[in-house]
């Protein structure tokens, strides 16, 4: 009975815990580093920041 | 790599890896037939599943409707209802959206196309052969798993090759940096398969004792709901109100931090919906300490996309995408606070049990998911066909039909809810008077209903008409005749 | 550099963290919990069930009567339950162990079925209200379940199990009767059965009666 508490309770916690030191680990390897440039990746040359890239079709 | 990083350090507005226009338009071609098809299934099972809806919402003002057949009985229909447009609809939209969003994010084309077409089509068949078992009267009534025990390892093996396809293209990816959609994709695509198999195994296969399965059950219907379709939606946001806009995100930190606190919170939810429940009391209490510490994740993102938005408001009115994603952006908002609310014990042993916890589903799963899957679509579709929709105007009309009807829906059942819970909680008022309280906004939902699947029509016909090339050419790999000309002036 | 796995790792123990507390601590804990033997009759609480209630399960999840109705009394700290006499103590987890599918339920838009066959004795009663709810209840909203039962032409004498009392425009023509199907026994069979009034170590009743 308090061996299965203790069993999950403690897997609960070393789950969360590697949860936590993932998290850290991926904040000092930089991932989180240059937030303002992870946050350019989705604009190109030819769609570059400034150029909005969606519109109502046009009458014609 | 390390050219790179040293070209960007001089020049920080420099894009790492920019890809070619013809590379962009090659990448988005290569998923023009699995995510096509998701897109039309989809699109099918959302008219299939809103008659369906407005059945079930008409047979409760008025219990003879279509009475007569086993098969179109409300406990029968009303799951229908819900199988349908989430594992028909919200799945098919979503998993289309998100292919596209990882192809493009990974930067690279999504290879032997055909395994994901036949994952598709098996996946359709699942959803059908399910469907049909319900309404034969095969459900087991575990809400969100009533698609019966022969239709879900059917289901299970579609996923297993559309989730492993993420997965490796996400391996395959070209050096650079990670978006943070493409984090909520992943994380989504590997949740994904544990939640289901766990469900279908203790509840469906081999059931738990007891009441073991409230608990089962509630883990996996919240999230299914918040750890699947949630991150499937913030992805599209995160990508689609930046690149449409043309402004990168706020803050880049902001929607890291929201991305670990759902993934950390949102999974403990599930209890609130067993309140008072024959549970261990910290087991539920752990979910409404959960539930209102959701508040985290939620404003960081709220925040974000407002600010993203901020100045820029006046965009709404030339972009279809950005109207319905926005819309969803402000739904998710407001679900997920109002979803803080109702754990809060007090109130929700008057919210529990009644019509304003279909309000809260309709606003999260239509509000949010389906108005964000609408905008991704209007986005994506005409770039993989190379067409430009057909007629604004009818844009514009789905857009009012789909946005009046959820929130004259959801006002509705708020209200009606409030009242008939009120009712169901003074121990001096009679059951009667609970029905008596909220039958007339039952009405108005009925009547939201026809407005939903009229915007439906709306855009059924709008589709078709785009797979049938029907409409104006779009002049270049990315951009519309009339931006492109804008472009130019600038 | 591949941040992949350890993204994986990451995201998966988050969920896993919910998975155990959620999931692998109920299935351990409560999904093994065993009858109360009753010292006064010999048998057990919860009682066991007879094979017609048994198979009224499945009529029951068959027909989606848990979209309407809850079966669970919620704790005075928590709910009016009890004064609204839902029943007469709060549920717990081993009050379900019998069922095969729980039907905790999440709507009350029919009343909560928990303790029906406290409340609801009569099997004809039941059966009527089952084949046309308005005609027992003129208000009520819950749908017909006419296909559960027969309407057959009396031959000789009525059939023992026809339906009595039916009257006014549910009653069936002259020389005409109403009979319940096996399913539709089975489901009275079980809703007669929905009786939590045994006390539990856990929950006992209410001493002053
Ligand atoms: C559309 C919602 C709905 C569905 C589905 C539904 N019911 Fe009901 N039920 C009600 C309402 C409303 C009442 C209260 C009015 C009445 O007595 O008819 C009720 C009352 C009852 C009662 C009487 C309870 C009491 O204490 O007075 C029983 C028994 C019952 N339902 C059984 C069932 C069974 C069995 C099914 C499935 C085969 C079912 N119901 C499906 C709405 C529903």
């Amino acid at each position: 009975m308090t061996a299965e508490l203790i069993l999950i309770f403690g897997g609960m916690l070393a789950l969360s815990g590697s949860a936590f030191v993932a998290f850290c680990w991926s904040v000092c390897n930089g991932q989180m580093a240059r937030p303002r440039e992870a946050a350019l990746t989705i604009f190109d040359d030819d769609e570059p920041v400034g150029l909005p890239t969606d519109r109502f079709p046009s009458r014609k | 790599m390390k050219s790179q990083s040293l070209l960007t350090s001089i020049h920080p507005a420099t894009v790492p890896d920019s890809l070619a226009s013809h590379e962009r338009a090659e990448i988005d071609a290569s998923t023009r037939g699995p995510v096509l098809l998701f897109f039309g299934c989809s699109v099918f099972w959302l008219l299939v599943g809103s008659l369906l809806g407005l059945v079930a919402a008409w047979k409760m003002t008025h219990p003879g409707l279509l009475d007569s057949m086993a098969w179109l009985t409300f406990g029968r229909i009303r799951p229908a209802h819900l199988n349908v447009v989430v594992y028909g609809w919200a799945f098919q939209a979503g998993i289309g959206v998100a292919l596209w969003l990882m192809a493009r994010l990974c930067r690279i084309p999504l290879l032997h196309a055909k395994l994901l077409v036949s994952a598709t089509l098996f996946w359709n068949l699942g959803v059908l052969i399910g469907v049909l078992g319900i309404l034969a009267g095969d459900s087991r009534s575990v809400e969100w798993l009533e698609l019966p025990g022969y239709a879900t390892p059917i289901l299970f093996l579609a996923y297993a090759c559309i989730g492993v396809w993420a997965v490796i293209m996400f391996r395959y990816r070209r050096p650079g940096h990670v978006y943070v959609s493409q984090w909520y994709l992943l994380a989504a695509f590997l949740w994904f398969p544990w939640l289901y198999a766990t469900a279908n195994i203790l509840l469906i296969w081999q059931p738990v004792q007891g009441s073991a399965q409230g608990a089962v059950n509630w883990w996996f219907a919240r999230n299914v709901l918040g750890l699947w379709l949630t991150p499937i939606g913030l992805a599209s946001a995160f990508y689609m109100i930046p690149k449409v806009l043309g402004r990168p995100i706020h803050s880049y930190y902001l929607s890291l931090l929201g991305f670990w606190a759902l993934a950390l919170f949102y999974s403990w939810n599930g209890m609130h919906h067993l309140i008072g429940g024959p549970f261990p009391a910290w087991m539920i209490s752990a979910s409404v300490v959960a539930s209102i510490l959701m508040i985290i994740p939620v404003i960081t993102v709220a925040i974000n996309h407002h600010m993203t938005m901020k100045g820029h408001f006046e965009a709404l009115k030339w972009s279809p995408t950005l109207r319905f994603t926005v819309f969803g952006a402000m739904a998710y908002t407001v679900v997920s606070l109002q979803g803080c609310l109702m754990a809060i014990p007090s109130l929700n042993t008057i919210t529990h049990f009644t019509d304003y916890t279909i309000g809260h589903a309709h606003l999260g799963l239509y509000g949010f998911f389906s108005m964000m899957m609408f905008g991704a679509i209007y986005y994506i579709v005409p770039r993989l066909v190379g067409w430009e929709w057909p007629s604004a105007t009818m844009i514009r009309w789905h857009f009012w039909l789909a946005a009046t009807g959820v929130l004259l829906m959801v006002g509705a059942l708020t209200i009606g809810g409030l009242l008939q819970g009120l009712a169901l909680y003074d121990p001096k008022v009679s059951f009667q008077s609970s029905l008596d309280f909220a039958t007339p906004f039952r009405w108005v939902r009925g009547i939201s209903g026809f407005l939903l699947l009229a915007g439906h029509l709306v855009f059924a016909c709008l589709f078709v008409q785009m797979l049938l090339k029907i409409g104006h050419r779009r002049t270049g790999p990315a951009l519309f005749t009339e931006s492109k000309t804008e472009a130019a002036s600038l | 550099m591949n941040k992949l796995p350890l993204f994986v790792i990451g995201v998966l123990c988050t969920f896993a963290f919910s998975w155990l507390g959620l999931v692998v601590y109920p299935f351990v804990k409560l999904g093994h919990l065993e009858p109360v033997p009753d010292e006064e009759t010999g048998g057990y609480f919860p009682p066991t069930l007879s094979g017609a209630a048994v198979a009224g399960q499945q009529v029951y999840a068959a027909n989606g009567c848990i979209y309407c109705h809850s079966q669970q009394v919620r704790p005075a700290s928590l709910s009016t339950d009890i004064a609204k006499e839902v029943g007469p103590r709060r549920t717990v987890a081993r009050d379900y162990l019998r069922e095969r599918t729980v039907f905790l339920g999440t709507m009350r838009t029919g009343p909560d079925l928990a303790n029906v066959g406290l409340r609801k004795t009569d099997p004809n009663w039941l059966h009527r209200h089952l084949y046309e709810p308005r005609s027992v209840t003129p208000w009520s909203i819950m749908p017909s379940y006419r296909y559960l039962y027969k309407m057959q032409k009396i031959q000789g004498q009525p059939s023992a199990n026809a339906l009595r009392e039916l009257s006014g425009r549910h009653a069936p023509e002259p020389g005409y009767e109403v009979v319940p199907t096996d399913d539709a026994n089975a489901l009275v069979a079980y809703l007669l059965s929905l009786k939590r009034n045994y006390p539990l170590p856990e929950a006992p009743l209410p001493a002053a009666k």
